[in-house]
């Protein structure tokens, strides 16, 4: 029997974008009831992570102008101006919140907040709390959200359905993990913020939780996903493992070397402000491969990388403003890089595509909203500056709870009894997939399958005879992942059967990537092409659109939008 | 337009409980180093409530006269006695010893009112105070001051 | 992926409240690089091995703070702890001082509803609308890089909760707050743009909190980030005295 909870709104996803929606909401309306689901307890979401900082404009020589501009142009043009607009401006004051709630961002002696260069940035515009902003910002938002009473938690849930009715969405169904047993979560509007799905791939700085689950289940429900060919790959990872190593590294000063020793970057002169080292995440993370292709990679035991040198900044500079970063070179790569240099090389990072989303963080769907990485309100275009999407959490998660709260209250709660019997459906499909030992596909194998497509044909460089092969490949694994192989029958705290959904999310997700990607023929931001190495304003400056079919997704285009800056050639 | 959310909306989400096991040590923990040192120092407090009974004794026998009290104080020159106040002073220095470990700087560097020096010079510090003190109660007792 | 496989004997405690009586134990026998951590070789039973077996993690780069375990009988990051520190055979638990909800999974509600009890938001005496002035024209309030660092370390904890499964207090009474809690709620007493440590006082002051501390230091000993939760119980008890001595002597605000 499957319990049913009634609620003004529901948020799925506990991290910086749904706990600054289910903040605003809660702020705005004291009586309403505002749940938060998520299948972590919400100081394990991937915000957690983020390392460098958060972008608004602090200073008296910057500008929302420079902000935005410099947005646009890191997003290859591709990001909508309308956004970018109200997200630069907005930036400022949301940080400002954070920092009231008890975010303890790093001052400078007159006790303002200080300010880091970041790559793409024209001038410090970067809020830092050394160098575990994420972190600091979760737990500064977690802990904020727990003076509101109307917050009703549903730690470890795994949201399996959008619960719809006449299009409109009014609800979720969920897997209590603990027990296993189904939830019909209602409310009159849903918000989705739930990251992003680097897991897609196999080199990723993401954790393993960062599934894509909210993408898909707004692509099931007829959503469009846009722009899911654009992935950053973030220069900096460590080999191995993916571990992030922010970019906070260099904006303090430090340097990519290659084997020769040189710092390559000088020739490549991508640098924004005489820092050869603070180009734009995408065009540094070429540079490295050029550097791999050209010979002068440095070859070791972990495999093909360049190295990071902060050797230069000194032990008292590092162990102030990068005292993570050494921390986590020292643990997982057994290098202290006050002496050594870190070897490093590009990772997945970043999705900028995702939910089709509007300024307003509303989707198509009437009483669906989506915020943060899950969504693509087109912030980021066709690669995001780094420090720009920590920001975008909270401008577009408080954004999304306010409307999503104001939606609520002009619309009426839909039939209970239907919107159950949708969930006891989805409840008697999960029952049946847990511990079913009929199917003959591995979780592990298929995953792995799915990992090595993607890095082949959607890599840092692509070229489209590759793209359509795994585009082909991820279709065909899409379609074995409705045979999976599970023996976990307990219904208590069972990470198979979720293991097994999340795959079947990303696969879903791989195959629209794959897709989308095959379609663009030019190069712009992430999607880089080797057969079509320039950009093409004329056939391809627009949005592409993925929706759900039986044969795989069908794609569509949207119109950019343009207005205060005309696109011009992206030099830096 | 609708009103606000159904009036159960904001009880706490039932959750289904399951059966859990109770909480369990390991089944190796009375032989981890961690462990030892603790039912160590736990151990120290009987040596403690020994110590005090003597001198709770010493006070009660001070109180029926001069008698008792030679009778009592030379009790203590007892080997046994002796032997029990060498094992006090080495439980005071473990306690005093692990308790200073505590004290130490954990985090580097920390930016704060009080700066942090480093751990040589904190523990230097510690044990010269605490030195110092041992020294001064020393010359108290031997007569030497006061 | 380098070098030979070396194998590792791996006994890891199961318990499924739908079959089992009581927790027992599995072992394994994998090949491991020297490389892993003690997660990795978690996750390779889990990926190869036996997909039944039930354990959290996300992050895999400490920060998360999911994966903490008792490995050969203390609590450890998984992720954070070297394979190679262990030779030949390891022990993975649940961690200790908190009933098991499935294998290595352990019930950590109690520990979510202490979490709340500290208050860990800041408190101002002033509504909001009132309070603008105490802002600079950023919207900020000023706080001087000193004033962060009284607090800072104390905000660095990841909830990984290796401190509860440590502490000799929590083992004897469950009910006690614990280190990390009081650890957070000390934090915002510390931070200047805080004025709640009064309220937070009074809470220490009661039952099963601060003075349920026998400073066994267990925690800070633990701790896997530095954060000496220890330090911040003891000086949450001084602070919490002398609030209370002080409320003997001075008059009451507002009375």
């Amino acid at each position: 029997m499957i319990q049913v909870s009634r609620h003004d709104i529901v948020i799925v996803g506990g991290g910086g974008a749904g706990l600054r929606a289910a903040i605003a909401a809660a702020e705005a309306h004291p009586d309403a009831s505002i749940a938060l689901v998520s299948k972590v307890y919400p100081m394990r979401s991937h915000t957690v992570s983020a390392e460098g900082g958060a972008a608004a404009v602090a200073r008296d020589d910057d500008s929302e102008e420079l902000h935005g501009f410099d947005t646009v142009k890191g997003s290859d043009f591709l990001g909508d101006q309308d956004v970018i607009e109200y997200f630069v401006e907005q930036a400022p004051r949301e940080l400002a919140l954070l920092e009231n709630w008890g975010c303890p961002w790093s001052r400078n002696d007159d006790g303002t907040v200080s300010t880091r260069a970041f790559g793409g940035m024209t001038t410090k515009r970067t809020w830092y709390a050394t160098d575990k902003v994420g972190f600091h910002m979760l737990h500064a938002l977690f802990q904020h959200s727990m003076r509101f009473e109307n917050i009703v938690r549903y730690d470890e849930f795994f949201v399996t359905e959008l619960l719809t009715e006449n299009g409109e969405c009014k609800g979720v169904a969920a897997l209590e993990i603990r027990t296993g047993e189904f939830h019909a979560i209602l409310g009159r509007a849903v918000i989705l913020a739930t990251g992003g799905a680097g897991k897609i791939f196999p080199f990723t700085t993401n954790g393993t939780i960062k599934t894509g689950d909210g993408m898909a289940l707004a692509y099931r429900a007829g959503v469009a996903l846009k722009d899911m060919e654009f992935v950053q790959y973030h220069p900096t990872g460590l080999p191995g493992t993916g571990i992030l190593i922010t970019e906070a590294a260099r904006g303090e000063g430090g340097y990519l070397r290659n084997a020769d020793g040189d710092r390559f970057l000088v020739d490549y002169d991508y640098g924004v402000g005489n820092k050869a080292e603070l180009g734009p995440r995408d065009m540094v993370s070429r540079a490295i491969i050029q550097e791999f292709e050209a010979g002068r990679g440095i070859d070791s035991k972990v495999g093909l990388h360049a190295a990071l040198d902060l050797t230069h900044l000194g032990e008292a500079h590092i162990n102030e403003k990068l005292p993570f970063v050494r921390e986590l070179a020292k643990t997982y790569i057994g290098v202290d890089p006050v002496y050594e240099h870190i070897p490093i090389r590009p990772v997945v990072h970043y999705m900028m595509g995702g939910v089709d989303t509007d300024v307003n963080s509303a989707t198509s769907m009437p009483g669906l909203y989506a915020a943060g990485e899950v969504a693509c309100a087109s912030l980021n275009g066709a690669n995001r500056l780094g420090s720009n999407s920590l920001t975008e959490c909270l401008v577009a998660g408080a954004v999304a709870g306010q409307n999503a709260m104001d939606f609520a209250r002009g619309s009426s709660e839909g039939n209970v009894e239907r919107l159950r019997g949708q969930a006891e459906c989805e409840s008697a499909r999960v029952d049946a997939l847990r511990g079913s030992a009929k199917g003959s596909e591995q979780i592990s194998g298929l995953r792995q399958e799915m990992n090595s497509t993607m890095e082949e044909g959607c890599g840092v460089y692509r070229d489209h005879p590759s793209m359509a092969v795994a585009a082909e490949k991820a279709r065909e694994i899409r379609q074995r992942a409705s045979d999976l192989h599970l023996t976990d029958k307990s219904k208590v705290f069972n990470t198979e059967i979720i293991g097994a959904m999340e795959l079947v999310n990303m696969v879903e997700l791989a195959e629209v990537l794959a897709v989308s990607a095959a379609a663009r023929k030019e190069s712009r931001g992430a999607h880089t092409c080797r057969d079509f190495p320039k950009r093409d304003d004329t056939n391809f400056l627009y949005h592409t659109m993925a929706y759900q079919t039986e044969d795989g997704p069908r794609l569509d285009k949207k119109d950019v939008k343009l207005g205060h800056w005309e696109p011009q050639e992206r030099k830096y | 337009m609708a009103g606000t959310a159904h009036p159960e909306a904001m009880a706490p989400p039932q959750k289904g409980p399951t059966r859990t096991a109770p909480p369990q040590m390991p089944g190796t923990w009375w032989g981890a180093p961690r462990i030892r040192t603790y039912l160590l120092f736990g151990a120290t407090g009987i040596v403690y409530f020994i110590a005090g009974t003597v001198f709770l004794h010493l006070v009660w026998q001070l109180g029926k006269g001069p008698e008792a009290w030679e009778t009592a104080l030379s009790s203590l020159s007892h080997p046994a006695y002796i032997a029990f106040n060498a094992l006090t002073l080495v439980s005071v220095i473990f306690v005093g010893v692990r308790a200073f470990g505590g004290m130490m700087p954990k985090m580097q560097p920390r930016t704060g009112p009080i700066p942090v020096l480093p751990a040589g010079t904190v523990k230097a510090l510690i044990y010269g105070v605490w030195s110092l003190m041992t020294l001064v109660i020393c010359l108290i007792l031997a007569g030497v001051l006061f | 992926m380098t070098e030979a496989a070396e194998m590792m004997h791996v006994e890891v405690t199961r318990f499924d409240p739908d079959q089992d009586e009581v927790p027992k134990v599995q072992e394994y026998d994998i090949p491991i690089q020297s490389d892993w951590k003690v997660l990795d070789a978690i996750n390779y039973i889990k990926d190869e091995v036996d997909s039944s077996l039930s354990h959290r993690w996300s992050c895999r780069m400490a920060v998360c703070g999911s994966c903490g375990m008792m490995v050969n009988g203390e609590p450890k990051l998984t992720c954070k702890t070297s394979l190679a520190d262990y030779s030949g055979s390891i022990k993975i638990e649940p961690l200790a001082n908190f009933p098991i909800v499935r294998d290595l999974v352990v019930d950590i509600d109690g520990f979510m509803d202490k979490f709340r009890q500290v208050k860990p938001w800041i408190l101002r005496a002033k509504e909001r609308a009132e309070d603008m002035e105490a802002l600079n024209e950023k919207g900020t309030f000023s706080q001087s890089p000193a004033e962060l660092g009284a607090f800072k370390q104390f905000s660095m904890c990841i909830n990984c909760l290796l401190c509860y499964s440590a502490c000799p207090v929590v083992a004897n009474e469950p009910e006690f707050i614990g280190p990390a809690a009081i650890a957070l709620g000390h934090r915002y007493n510390l931070d200047s743009r805080d004025e709640g440590a009064r309220e937070r006082n009074e809470t220490f002051r009661g039952e099963g909190t601060v003075f349920s501390c026998s400073f066994a230091n267990e925690c800070s000993q633990v701790c896997p980030k530095n954060v000496d939760p220890a330090a911040a119980v003891n000086q949450a008890k001084l602070g919490a005295v002398i609030d209370w001595a002080k409320g003997l002597v001075l008059p009451r605000e507002g009375a």
